[in-house]
């Protein structure tokens, strides 16, 4: 199989050259080749031989018994929008009726837990942040309700709790969502990132892992480093442009308090918000950049951090890129990922306090045996048991991963009970989605059904009407 | 002191149970009555209790006050009722067609020690003790071992059966979208269908392709997106087609026969061709649901009236018109 990205983008523009002076020798040897084509040189002139045919959406005279229907040629949709319509996010259907009495989650109801097992809707300008880092998927529910709320479950709760000692104490709260497929980990992340977004802390959201590692967009080697690593400009940029974005109103107030050495000139009045943007459009600057928005947001005084991914497996094996050698890099060779695996596994702390939420993905994941492993080692080490599972010595494994993974423990969602299910479904039913009377029965059969209250199966059960 | 002998006790426990309409008793099985036809309007959403045609004519005070109104006279009093002896008061013909005790009543005016009918009123639950009340739920505690919900309400309704749980429309529609057997595809085309109607706004229906007579307003339409398919399928579904019987014209030429169908055919028509007037429609996104969001398309433009099935339609009634000529209803001998 040929490999999926072009050998070319590795080769450095000669301007490079210079400031990359401690680049590694086999990628200076790949400076020297300029072009590369797979096509054979001797392939015929075009011009010649036969006609390709006529040019679409042509007339021609057709004498064939089984003439074919002219297919409708018109306009082709652009570049990109087709895709645009799949992936698009809807937030509202006007057909929904409006919930009477349904609260706004704030602040003040995070903190006493009014709201523990009631569905809670979200104020405008936190759905606005939660969109600007992609917080939602377009597989989840939200198309069929008036404005997007969630149920406030015990695993909230225990985020909520969680970033309550984070803010007491200053410490560093590390933890992987798993559970079922299905579970509500991606919408458990979605809650903690909108409280993060009400405690004003900053938000740096990977909204799904895949990008970063299926080598859609480029990718170089950092110069200096070793071993080596490599930078994502695009991605970067696009990142620093959702953090700008989302969290305007927290880095606007913030000014650089030490010398940032950046190769772009900035004033004194140049807000964390501005290096942000500033970083999003230049996109050859964006790493130093992210580093220099790092460094003054780890600064004394500063507000919590929550580092979110979804989808980690993905960034738990090898990935899509290819280096000089043409051997997969690995995931966390990449300088994005090693940023947060960093956090992640503890290795570097965030001095103001602040939280770093994986969550795993049960539908779209990349086998990784470490992971599972390492998931399975956590829960058996908090429910305390003493024999605790061990890896098959016989086996391979990814011992980048399970060194990472050694000490993070997680938040395991489980299946709703029955009062939550209930009151889950009396939203569904208020907001003229599910069209029975919301009884013990009518509860009790699609909790079963669900796999005992699993609320993803819940939804799609009593409201998505496959039929 | 009550008598001794009570003959209205019951010596043994009688069930009693309302008596079931004859229609239902069809060769001594018990079977659900149901109509010829179901309609959309049978849905249990369609209530249509409130109509005013619906409503039970009023009284002769009402009549009377009525007439009053549209004169302008003052008519009798509504709030209170008029008495049946007040009204009967000057009519003698109405008088003798009264019930003895009111004609007794009008006749004595005043109390005279005697009555014709008996005052006494019996203890009917005291007599009544052996009857048990079918229809009602047992109490908690007499329920049987094992049951926590309590005993399923008969009859059992339509759609209780595995087999037949989904909307019967529902389901017809998505077995004639499936291809190569593959029901879970078609499955979920169904739900990507009804999800669009439920989402999309609510239809313009043109005045000149009325839907079903009764069709519920537009706006109510896409929180029932199972009506709002059914209306689709139901409104444009052909009342017959039209069988070619070779030879019967003389001649080698065929005779067009109109054949009327049944609802299934009805509905498998008109299903058919809203799927191939959504064929030709333009693919808009990419991936899977494709043909499900041109499908659904399809139906909501059936609904507002423009879509070229209407068309299909009115050719065959009119070809059904044309061809009734060919019928032969005569006395077969």
């Amino acid at each position: 199989m040929p490999p999926s990205i072009c050998l070319r983008r590795l080769s450095l523009a000669p301007s490079d050259l210079t400031a990359h002076a401690m680049a590694s020798r086999s990628l200076l040897a790949y400076t020297q080749t300029t072009s590369f084509s797979h096509s054979a040189s001797l392939s015929a002139k075009p011009g010649q031989g036969k006609p390709a045919g006529p040019a679409r959406g042509e007339r021609t005279l057709n004498l064939g018994k089984n003439k074919k229907v002219q297919r409708d040629m018109g306009k082709r949709p652009a570049p990109g929008e087709r895709k645009a319509l799949r992936k698009r996010v809807v937030l509202s259907n006007t057909n929904a009726l409006v919930v009477e009495g349904l609260n706004d989650l704030t602040v003040s109801n995070i903190e006493t837990g009014d709201m523990q097992g009631q569905v809670v809707g979200l104020s405008e300008p936190v759905i606005d942040q939660l969109r600007a880092v992609e917080a939602f998927k377009a597989t989840q529910g939200w198309y069929l309700f008036r404005r997007p709320a969630m149920l406030m479950r015990k695993e909230t709760a225990q985020l909520s709790a969680l970033m309550g000692d984070v803010e007491a104490q200053k410490k560093t709260v590390r933890r992987i969502l798993v559970g079922d497929r299905a579970s509500g980990k991606s919408t458990l992340l979605l809650q903690g990132l909108a409280m993060a977004f009400m405690r004003k802390w900053v938000v740096i959201n990977f909204p799904d892992a895949k990008d970063i590692v299926s080598a859609h967009t480029e990718y170089a080697p950092l110069p200096g480093s070793n071993p080596l690593q490599y930078t994502q400009n695009a991605y970067t940029a696009n990142l620093l442009a959702q953090i700008a974005k989302a969290n305007s109103a927290v880095l606007s107030t913030i000014v650089p308090s030490t010398d940032l050495r950046l190769p772009i000139p900035t004033t004194r009045k140049t807000t964390l918000a501005d290096l942000a943007v500033l970083g999003s459009k230049n996109p050859e600057l964006s790493w130093p950049i992210f580093n220099a928005l790092w460094t003054e947001l780890t600064q004394p005084g500063r507000p919590p951090i929550i580092l979110a991914v979804d989808g980690l497996a993905h960034i738990m094996t090898p990935s899509a890129y290819l280096s000089a050698e043409a051997k997969p890099i690995h995931a966390h060779d990449l300088v994005v990922v090693r940023h947060f695996i960093d956090h992640l596994s503890g290795k570097s702390v965030l001095p103001n306090g602040g939280m770093v939420l994986a969550a795993t993905s049960g539908s779209n994941q990349p086998a990784s045996p470490a992971l599972k492993f390492s998931v399975q080692l956590a829960e058996a080490r908090a429910q305390g048991a003493t024999d605790l599972p061990m890896w098959n010595p016989y086996e391979l494994v990814d011992q980048r991963v399970m060194e990472v993974l050694t000490d993070v423990d997680t938040l395991k969602l489980h299946g709703l009970d029955k009062q939550d299910s209930r009151t889950i479904m009396e939203y569904y039913a208020a907001s003229g989605m599910l069209r029975k009377q919301v009884d013990e029965p009518l509860v009790s059969h699609w909790w079963t059904l669900a796999g005992n209250g699993n609320i993803g199966e819940l939804e799609k059960g009593s409201v998505k009407m496959r039929a | 002191m009550p008598p001794r002998l009570n003959l209205l006790t019951v010596p043994r426990t009688i069930v009693y149970r309302p008596k079931v309409a004859a229609s239902s008793l069809r060769n001594g099985v018990l079977t659900r009555t149901s109509p010829l036809c179901r309609n959309y309007s049978d849905s249990p959403g369609a209530d249509r209790s409130k109509d005013p045609s619906t409503q039970p004519l009023g009284g002769v005070t009402e009549e009377a006050a009525t007439t009053a109104d549209i004169t302008g006279s003052k008519g009798p009093e509504l709030e209170q009722g008029t008495p049946v002896e007040e009204i009967v008061k000057d009519d003698k013909e109405a008088q003798e067609k009264l019930p003895k005790v009111m004609q007794d009543s009008i006749k004595s005016s005043g109390p005279k020690g005697s009555r014709s009918f008996s005052t006494s009123a019996i203890r009917r639950d005291f007599h009544t003790e052996g009857l048990i009340q079918a229809e009602m739920p047992p109490p908690l505690a007499t329920m049987p071992p094992g049951v926590k919900f309590g005993l399923p309400t008969l009859p059992v309704p339509a759609d209780a059966h595995l087999k037949y749980r989904y909307d019967p429309a529902v389901k017809l529609f998505t077995n004639l979208i499936m291809e190569h057997g593959k029901l879970s595809v078609a499955q979920r085309n169904m739900a990507l269908i009804l999800t669009h109607l439920r989402t999309s706004p609510p239809p313009n229906i043109s005045p000149l392709r009325p839907l079903l007579p009764g069709s519920p307003p537009p706006s109510h339409l896409p929180l029932n997106p199972t009506l709002y398919l059914t209306l689709a399928i139901d409104s444009i579904a052909p009342l017959l087609r039209i069988r070619s019987q070779k030879g019967a014209a003389g001649g080698g030429v065929a005779l067009q026969i109109p054949v009327p169908l049944g609802l299934r055919q009805r509905r498998r028509i008109a299903v058919e061709w809203i799927l191939a007037a959504a064929t030709k429609r333009k693919n808009r996104g990419s991936g899977k649901g494709g043909f499900a969001l041109r499908l659904a398309e399809e139906i909501i433009s059936v609904v507002e009236g423009k879509s070229s099935v209407w068309d299909k339609r009115g050719m065959i009634h009119k070809q059904g018109v044309a061809a009734r000529a060919n019928l032969k209803l005569g006395i077969r001998r």
